[in-house]
């Protein structure tokens, strides 16, 4: 089982990418290769969306407690 | 100089004022000697020039007045009370205007001090060799003492001025206060036990507050034991002792130094409104940096997404071009090999010629190994 993360994966996306755009990719890899980094994708898009969500609600959690203390 | 006489009935008279010149310049010739004795009549009032006082010989009871000016004794700030023994530095004067005379003072001293001074130097030097005042002993003061204790007489002002600045600046500050003989015989001990009294409350910081006074009110805070008890106190001491040019050897023994009680008060807590501005200043920074990291992969992934998708439409075109290519070549080959077989094309005007051509015409023929032109007859 290898460890994934959010730096692997990008990585893994952009060397797909660069071999796509080179073009040196048999045709029956194409649609294998595209539909991996769809998936890539899809799945950093969700994870960057979540630590934002998450960073978001940090900020407002620490606006209310020093509204709080303010008191 | 002369002094000035005349002659009556043979005999020579000199007037008042030429008797006293005389006097005061004579008495104006004896040195400056230190005279020693018992202070009494002190008085003083802001409305003089001088201070009066005078000096009593305990023994016999004699009598010498003595004159300072008035900014100079303030300046020894000796605080004198009737009955003192003291020492002083001064020369007779003669004061014409009224015939009397007194002693004019260059600095008074309370007897024994030079005793005392001497005494007091010693103990520093030797404090010092055994390195209890070295800048290496010194500890930084907790940012943020979560108790602060003070030690100070029972209504100083000292207090007052400590807590004043302590309130002012943190509010949320708690301070433990041991109140202790700052004066007198019991002082020393009586500090130094204090400050062992708060060291076991555990306070994180101890401030050593007494108002200025006088040399003698002073000497305590030299005292060795209290001294050794500053130094080894296990939390940081800062003294406010007297006024800013006193310097006491617990002065030198504290971690840190305060010109004034207020002072110390300053130094042993951080400014509220500045602390809660620095953590909003952090808190915005925390923030920005976040949401810039979070940007900067999304601009980063959306341009591989963008680059993922045009890729597999890019590729497909390219090879689709690559066949088309292939195909257009395939395709001029087919007459190609007719021409090999012998065929020729002709060309008139640029089209290739179906019909007979007017006579006269610029001909193009195409063979399989070039062309050339020809006229048509």
């Amino acid at each position: 089982v290898s460890e994934r993360s959010f730096e692997g994966d990008q990585a893994e996306l952009e060397t797909i990418v660069d071999r796509l755009e080179r073009g040196d990719v048999a045709l029956e890899e194409l649609a294998r290769l595209y539909e991996r980094g769809e998936e890539l994708w899809r799945r950093l898009a969700a994870e960057l969306e979540q630590t934002q969500g998450r960073i978001e609600e940090l900020g407002r959690k620490l606006d209310a407690d020093s509204a709080d203390s303010q008191k | 100089m002369k002094v000035e006489s005349t002659e009556v009935d043979s005999r020579k008279v000199f007037s008042v004022s030429s008797f006293n010149e005389g006097i005061a310049l004579w008495l104006g010739k004896l040195p400056t000697v230190w005279v020693e004795g018992e202070v009494s009549e002190l008085r003083r009032s802001e409305r003089w020039g001088s201070v009066f006082l005078t000096l009593r010989d305990p023994a016999s009871g004699a009598c010498l007045p003595l004159q300072m000016p008035r900014g100079q004794f303030d300046g020894l700030r000796l605080e004198l009370a009737d009955g003192e023994r003291v020492l002083a530095y001064g020369r007779p004067e003669f004061f014409q205007r009224r015939g009397s005379f007194h002693l004019r003072a260059l600095t008074i001293e309370r007897y024994g001090l030079g005793a005392h001074l001497l005494e007091l130097e010693r103990l520093k030097q030797r404090l010092a060799a055994e390195g209890l005042f070295a800048q290496e002993r010194k500890r930084p003061l907790p940012r943020i003492p979560r108790l602060i204790g003070l030690v100070t007489g029972s209504d100083a002002a000292a207090k007052r001025d400590v807590l004043t600045a302590i309130a002012g600046r943190f509010p949320p500050a708690t301070v433990l206060v041991a109140e202790a003989h700052v004066q007198g015989p019991r002082a020393a001990s009586s500090v130094a036990a204090a400050i062992e009294a708060l060291c076991e409350r555990g306070v994180e910081v101890v401030v050593v507050a007494r108002g200025g006074g006088s040399f003698d009110d002073l000497l305590p805070f030299s005292d060795e034991r209290l001294v050794r008890a500053v130094a080894a106190c296990p939390v940081p001491v800062v003294s406010a002792v007297g006024h800013e040019q006193d310097v006491c050897l617990v002065d030198l023994a504290a971690d840190l130094r305060a010109s004034t009680p207020s002072v110390a008060g300053r130094l042993v807590v951080p400014d509220l409104a500045e602390l809660r501005a620095g953590l909003e200043r952090s808190a915005v920074g925390l923030r920005r940096s976040a949401a810039r990291v979070c940007s900067r992969h999304a601009e980063r992934l959306a341009r591989s997404a963008a680059a993922l998708r045009s890729a597999p439409a890019r590729e497909l075109e390219r090879r689709r071009d690559r066949l088309e290519a292939t195909a257009g070549r395939l395709r001029a080959l087919a007459p190609r090999a007719t021409l090999e077989r012998g065929y020729a094309i002709v060309h008139a005007e640029g089209a290739v010629v179906r019909e007979p051509p007017a006579s006269g015409s610029e001909l193009e023929i195409e063979v399989a190994r070039g062309a050339f032109g020809a006229r048509a007859r």
